[in-house]
């Protein structure tokens, strides 16, 4: 019991570590792509809508829409 | 009267008539394409213009031309996808099943047949032996563990949608297939390192020899009473040590091209991949299904060696009494109950 009990707190702590690893070697698409010549678009006002519920019009300011992405926003193209 | 009003009609109808062609002519005129595609000269007007057949000529997909730094965006159609999606959505499913319920009809079919395998009373009963020491019960629990929930999670892939979310709903199966993506991705590292851990610790008993040719003739111990002779692992438990190393590294290298997309293939080279991460997966699964079998229902006292450690004298003698012997020629005085030297596995 003692090696099984041993083997899941094992692997929880190998995957969270590697949860943690995993995830700190990523940039959002938006941030990643962008160049001095290439502007990306934000995600979080695209046609699914901040809520990824399929309505593009909803401005729920109360709380963070899911999969929106943090950090620097990009700045919109002027022409 | 009457017959001048009925002729005067029937001149009016017939002029008209007529008349209509001629007057629908100009506007024909503006665009000569007929019904079947041609002009009146005989000639396709978009016969030279580029097409799908003619791309494809080129390449094996169709690209254009983009201004941003992600080439991939590039691509516009890619007729892999779609046989790939074919296997995907039509095929991978009825794989899955056929393999996975077929081994859990064969084992109960089995079951019935043999029944529980028992060991014959001896003298020896009721005296312990050191099977698989604390560092190798871990080892084996930690890639298990790992295991059944990178089942769990890799067979909602394929059946989530089909048999989950009917049940609970589009709501909860969301959340659920979410969750079991984040330990799908996340528990993979722990079972490969537990993969290479048990290929490191195990390997030296594992080498395949003429004794495991004589163990499969004599059917294993699995059809009859008596058992054939067996060093620390016998030729069945060299098959799973073997199944878990081949399909472990094939699982892994599958899966760390997906994890990490596009590093070294193309979408086309995913694609091949998760087609091989799903065919293997699924048959690691049947064949883990009978390893589970035969080491808990399957075998009286077999559990044993993973539970606490220690097996019955008499059951590590009728299964494994080669083993026996070289662990008592170690000491003079009998079983190894406190032995530093790690002991077989099921």
């Amino acid at each position: 019991m003692k090696a099984f009990i041993l083997a899941i707190i094992a692997a929880i702590g190998l995957g969270v570590v590697a949860m943690y690893a995993l995830t700190s070697n990523q940039t959002f698409a938006y941030q990643a792509f962008a160049t001095s010549g290439a502007r990306v678009s934000e995600p979080g006002t695209n046609l699914v809508g901040e809520k990824w519920n399929g309505d593009p019009q909803t401005n729920d300011t109360g709380e963070s829409a899911h999969g929106k992405a943090t950090g620097e926003p990009s700045h919109p193209k002027r022409s | 009267m009457r017959r001048a009003v009925t002729l005067l009609s029937t001149l009016v109808v017939a002029t008209t008539l007529l008349a209509a062609p001629g007057a629908f002519e100009p506007a024909r005129a503006q665009n000569p394409i007929t019904q079947d595609g041609q002009n009146p000269m005989g000639a396709k007007p978009t016969a030279d213009s580029v097409n799908e057949e003619f791309l494809f000529k080129n390449a094996d997909k169709i690209t254009g031309r983009i201004s941003i730094p992600d080439r991939k965006a590039a691509n516009l159609i890619q007729p892999q996808g779609r046989e790939y999606q074919s296997f995907r959505e039509h095929y991978l499913p009825w794989i899955g099943a056929a393999l996975i319920l077929g081994m859990i009809g064969a084992l109960g079919a089995f079951f019935l047949w043999r029944g529980r395998i028992l060991t014959e009373h001896s003298q020896e009963s009721g005296r312990k032996i050191l099977r698989f020491n604390t560092f190798e019960r871990f080892t084996h629990w930690m890639t298990a563990v790992c295991f059944i929930i990178l089942s769990l999670s890799g067979l909602n892939y394929i059946f989530g949608k089909r048999l989950l979310m009917p049940l609970i709903g589009p709501e909860a199966f969301g959340a659920l297939a979410q969750w079991a993506k984040y330990s799908h991705v996340y528990l993979a590292w722990p079972f490969m390192f537990g993969v290479v851990m048990m290929f490191v610790v195990w390997i030296k008993d594992n080498i395949p020899n003429r004794l495991d040719w004589d163990w499969i003739k004599a059917g294993g111990g699995f059809i009859g009473k008596k058992h054939p002779h067996a060093a620390r692992f016998n030729a069945g438990q060299k098959g799973v040590f073997w199944m878990v190393a081949g399909f472990g590294a094939a699982m892994s290298m599958t899966g760390l091209m997906m994890l990490f997309p596009f590093a070294l293939l193309d979408i086309n080279g995913m694609q091949v991949m998760q087609v091989i991460h799903s065919l293997i997966g699924i048959a690691f699964i049947a064949g883990i299904l009978a390893h589970i079998y035969i080491g808990t229902l399957g075998m009286k006292g077999a559990y044993d060696a993973m539970g606490s450690g220690k097996v019955d004298l008499a059951w590590a003698r009728a299964h494994h009494d080669l083993w026996v012997e070289q662990e008592q020629a170690k000491t003079a005085s009998g079983p190894q109950l406190s032995g530093r030297h790690p002991a077989p596995a099921e």
